[in-house]
């Protein structure tokens, strides 16, 4: 009895500088947010704050219009695809890099880690204004030699959902290539060769070894993207909605939505009432499709 | 015989001229800013844009590696990356390997809530972060910054490596254990090499996330000698009233290659220690 | 078990260094050490430098170049640790750093004398709720800008009908006639308060007039339509720069790259709208120096000498030669040099139209709200009468949410 205190003690000791600081910069924010979220913090209380309740609450609930709701169901099918896309992209190009006879496949790599090597918002202005600009972008340059219309690619809402995503890949794609790759490595050779052996085709192992044997290793990672996909804000603001340089779409993520209904408001508390609510939510949808379940084996 | 092989070379070209393709397809934007960096002009359009610039010059990147501080940026920037990547490992890899081997009351809560934490749309967590250095008296100090990047990363540092833990077979520690190896011993000796993969992979995405972030630098630290070169880059950028769009792309691209030149030389630790015979061994 | 114990101590041993490390840096700043926040351009920050230098020399001024000056004023309040004494900003954040309680009134801390001499409008745009926040440097304002090789200056059109009509002559082929970020707040304010309306009134209330701003939407959209579909700066000044646009609205902070580009650059008064007989009225940004509550309290002396030789029209001169900046001391333009200088003088001339933005809180939600109904309008091709409608409720939704 005393030895197994004794182990778990020693556990929280080995873990503790970790969780320590989860909890001073993860978990303290949002505990202060919260506590925020019940007071009167705005322009005209920057200091003298005091508690007034749920009433933030009972206001954010009126910015739940339908523009939020569009928003909300706009985000989910922008997770769903982004991820789609990247876990199967990533897959088949870090399969491919794993090929040993592909020599130059370090070099490869390398390359296609430019995109996450330069901070976001510079590769997102550089998307913009050289690669989707109506007039001076690369895009319809190309399409004017090839003799068509020039077009205005982030002004409706489709095309700026699509343009948007293709933005999204090119920054999410090198981790997650390099995730995957990663996980590949660690798979033992062996079941291969034995697979083979059985004449499996590639589809079958990679169903049954390959699949198997990465999930584990790249679950985490995914979880993560999933959140921060969900939680989307500069590709689609800077390429989008940001002040002076709208485009006309009408396309925008929770986050988007909520910072120009309320973040933009310099109200404090009344914004903390909308991010603990998008937080909750999130955690609602987490556990609808059951992603902490996947943390845990 | 010679057929197969023959066949296997022409897919093997297939291969790489699909990768070349893609790499050049991928550096897209990034040769954009390469041309708007060797041109003379202030713009970051034209109308007929060209890879090879027209007005070709050198002195945007003189200006960045002569005119700013780089030097002292770069250098600051190393000491940050430096310390907060080996913070991140030193907490992040004892906690996974208890969350992977231990069993103890309040694991699964732990583990359930750190990904829950993911959830948080940490827009205005600058704001608590502020309140909570400060007393500390942590602004404007290295050390705030660092504990504000090891802590954001840490969710993510541990539960990753925790995952690769997972997959490493306990059998293989038990030997040591046998041979009298202190828990140190076993998870330097035996599952850091084996688990190579993931703690470059994690300590590259902490690397890269110091290295690019912004916010949090420019807020926490004051003054130009203070700042990181993703700070200074930041104060580089060019606005409709002030700036040069040539300097920013050619800083831009400096400041991207050292994270390239170490992913570069990472790639061959990033073989995991299993298929190099760590097992059979 | 000794281990872990070890790495923890070490942590406590890191933030017990840093705490020390941190106190030492923050407070010991000397009362003649004064911090001053800007976002802006070199040549201005210099030519402010190399004067004080001679004019304050005691002073130990310290510049700092932030780029989201606002978000971290906003952060860091009055805190002496890592706020700065003084900032540099245009006028329009005046009223939400009052509110917010952080900047402390001009008035007793520089002679009312020196502000005998500046221009009423920078005044009253420093003014917020009858009290001064700001010490006028210089402001800008948008100007009507042409390239003399494809408009004449005899053929600049002086109304807004002429203007169109050019327009539809010259406008084609990759061709602009005239190009302005037209979905933009800032720049389509100049053709709502040539209708005679306006964006926000001093108390608050979201269009006052809604009917001119309708008409000014309709009105405009026949221009916006020979317009490229793009209102991000980049795209307009690049084609007024590279020849391909005849005339366009910018700011004076065009004009350099415009002499770079080779441009023969006219300046002309803004148009007038023919059916109101007002000028197109943009708005004016008064670039001044705001002092912190902290500052003001405890490094007084040291404030008020800054304060003083800031007031001075020497300075005014200098920004004015150094980067084309419009003084905002009236005595400057006395000046030979300056009185020379077209562009400061086109400036001055706007200044008598020109309405300072806002400064009043409300106004920071009404520059999305504007920019969103500008943009249904003008690149969604939304109904005005609707898009006006739900601009106006989100106005008063993020007005109310702001208390």
């Amino acid at each position: 009895m005393k030895s197994r205190k004794r182990a778990t003690l020693y556990s929280y000791a080995w873990s503790g500088p970790s969780l320590l600081l989860i909890g001073l910069m993860v978990v303290f924010p949002i505990l202060y947010t919260a506590y925020i979220s019940l007071t009167n913090m705005n322009v005209y209380h920057w200091f003298d704050f005091t508690i007034v309740g749920l009433d933030n609450y009972i206001r954010a609930l009126f910015v739940f219009d339908s523009g939020f709701l569009s928003a909300l169901l706009a985000t989910i099918l922008w997770t769903a695809m982004s991820m789609l896309f990247q876990l199967v992209i990533a897959f088949v190009l870090a399969s491919l890099l794993n090929i040993q006879k592909l020599r130059f496949r370090k070099l490869y790599k390398t390359v296609l880690m430019f995109p996450w090597a330069m901070p976001g918002y510079v590769s997102i202005l550089l998307w913009k204004t050289g690669i989707f600009n109506s007039q001076f972008g690369l895009l319809n340059q190309w399409m004017e030699k090839l003799g068509l219309a020039a077009a205005r690619w982030l002004a409706s809402d489709v095309s700026a959902f699509i343009c948007c995503s293709i933005v999204n890949l090119w920054l999410a794609l090198p981790f997650m290539i390099m995730i995957m790759d990663g996980a590949l490595q660690s798979i033992d050779r062996s079941y291969y060769e034995s697979a083979l052996l059985d004449g499996a085709n590639w589809l079958e192992r990679t169903r049954s070894i390959t699949v198997p044997a990465i999930r584990p290793i790249i679950a985490p990672a995914v979880i993560i993207t999933i959140f921060t996909t969900f939680k989307q804000f500069d590709v689609v603001y800077l390429l989008t909605q940001q002040a002076g340089a709208k485009t006309g779409s009408g396309f925008h993520t929770i986050l988007t939505y909520a910072y120009e209904n309320a973040f933009i408001t310099n109200n404090y508390g009344y914004s903390s009432a909308i991010s603990i609510i998008i937080f909750v939510l999130l955690i609602a949808f987490s556990a609808r499709y059951q992603l902490r379940e996947e943390g845990d084996r | 015989m010679s057929k197969k092989k023959w066949k296997e070379r022409l897919s093997l070209t297939a291969l790489n001229v699909f990768f070349i393709a893609l790499c050049f397809a991928t550096l897209i934007p990034i040769l954009y800013a390469v041309s708007v960096s060797l041109n003379g002009q202030n713009s970051l359009l034209s109308s007929d844009f060209s890879f090879i610039p027209k007005n070709f010059t050198l002195d945007n990147y003189r200006a960045v590696l002569f005119g700013e501080d780089i030097m002292t940026w770069f250098k600051n920037t190393v000491i940050l990356a430096a310390v907060t990547v080996t913070l991140s490992l030193a907490v992040a890899v004892p906690a996974a390997y208890c969350f992977s081997r231990r069993r103890f009351p309040g694991r699964r809560a732990i583990l359930k809530c750190l990904v829950l934490l993911n959830s948080f749309p940490a827009v205005l967590s600058m704001f608590a972060i502020y309140r909570l250095l400060r007393p500390m008296g942590l602004v404007n100090s290295r050390v705030g910054l660092i504990l504000v990047y090891t802590g954001t990363m840490a969710v993510f540092s541990l539960w990753n490596t925790k995952g690769y833990f997972d997959t490493i077979p306990v059998e293989i520690e038990e030997a040591a254990r046998m041979d009298g190896a202190s828990d140190m011993q076993v998870v330097v000796r035996i599952v850091m090499p084996l688990a190579k993969p993931s703690i470059v992979v994690t300590a590259l995405m902490v690397l890269i996330y110091v290295w690019n972030e912004y916010i949090y630098a420019t807020t926490f630290l004051t003054g130009e000698a203070n700042y990181t070169l993703a700070a200074g880059l930041n104060a580089l950028q060019a606005t409709e009233m002030t700036g040069s769009w040539p300097v920013f792309a050619a800083a831009s691209i400096v400041v991207s290659l050292p994270v390239l030149v170490i992913f570069f030389l990472c790639q061959k630790h990033m073989t995991s220690g299993l298929t190099a015979g760590g097992v059979k061994g | 078990m000794k281990r872990c114990l070890s790495i923890l101590l070490a942590l406590a041993m890191l933030l017990a260094l840093a705490a020390c490390g941190g106190e030492s840096g923050g407070d010991a700043a000397g009362a003649d050490e004064l911090v001053i926040w800007h976002d802006k351009e070199d040549a201005v920050i210099q030519a402010l430098q190399d004067y004080l230098a001679q004019a304050a020399p005691e002073l130990k001024i310290t510049f700092e170049k932030k780029t989201s000056l606002t978000d971290s004023l906003k952060l860091v309040g009055n805190d002496p640790s890592a706020a700065p004494d003084l900032f540099i900003f245009a006028h329009d954040k005046i009223g939400v750093f009052a509110e917010m309680g952080i900047l402390s009134p001009i008035g007793g801390l520089v002679d009312a004398a020196a502000l005998e001499d500046m221009l009423p409008m920078t005044l009253d745009a420093a003014t917020y709720k009858d009290t001064l926040y700001q010490l006028p440097l210089y402001f800008e304002t948008l100007l009507f800008m042409y390239n003399q090789r494809y408009m004449l200056p005899d053929s600049v059109p002086a109304t807004t009908g002429e203007l169109l009509s050019y327009m539809q002559a010259n406008t084609g082929r990759g061709r602009y006639g005239f190009v302005e970020q037209h979905s933009t707040a800032y720049y389509s304010a100049a053709w709502i308060h040539g209708f005679g309306g306006s964006i926000i009134d001093e108390n608050g209330t979201p269009f006052p007039d809604a009917g001119a701003v309708k008409d000014a939407l309709a009105y405009h959209l026949k221009f916006v339509r020979l317009m490229p579909g793009e209102t991000e700066y980049n795209t307009v000044n690049t084609l007024f720069l590279e020849g391909k646009a005849d005339a366009t609205i910018g700011g004076p902070w065009m004009v350099p790259s415009a002499r770079e580009a080779g441009i023969k650059l006219g300046i002309a008064p803004m148009p007038t709208v023919d059916a109101t007989g007002m000028p197109l009225a943009p708005y004016s940004g008064v670039q001044g120096i705001h002092v912190l509550k902290f500052a003001a309290e405890n490094k007084t002396e040291a404030v008020k000498e800054l304060l003083a030789a800031l007031a001075d029209p020497a300075i005014g001169v200098s920004l004015a030669l150094a980067s084309g900046c419009a003084p905002a001391n009236e005595k400057c333009y006395d000046d030979p040099q300056v009185a020379e200088d077209e562009l400061v003088q086109a400036m001055r001339a706007t200044a008598e139209i020109a309405v300072p933005m806002p400064n009043i809180p409300e106004m920071d939600v009404m520059w999305t709200v504007t920019g969103n109904l500008l943009t249904d309008v003008n690149l969604s091709g939304k109904d005005i009468d609707a898009s006006f409608d739900a601009a106006l409720a989100q106005a008063n939704d993020l007005i109310s949410a702001m208390k």
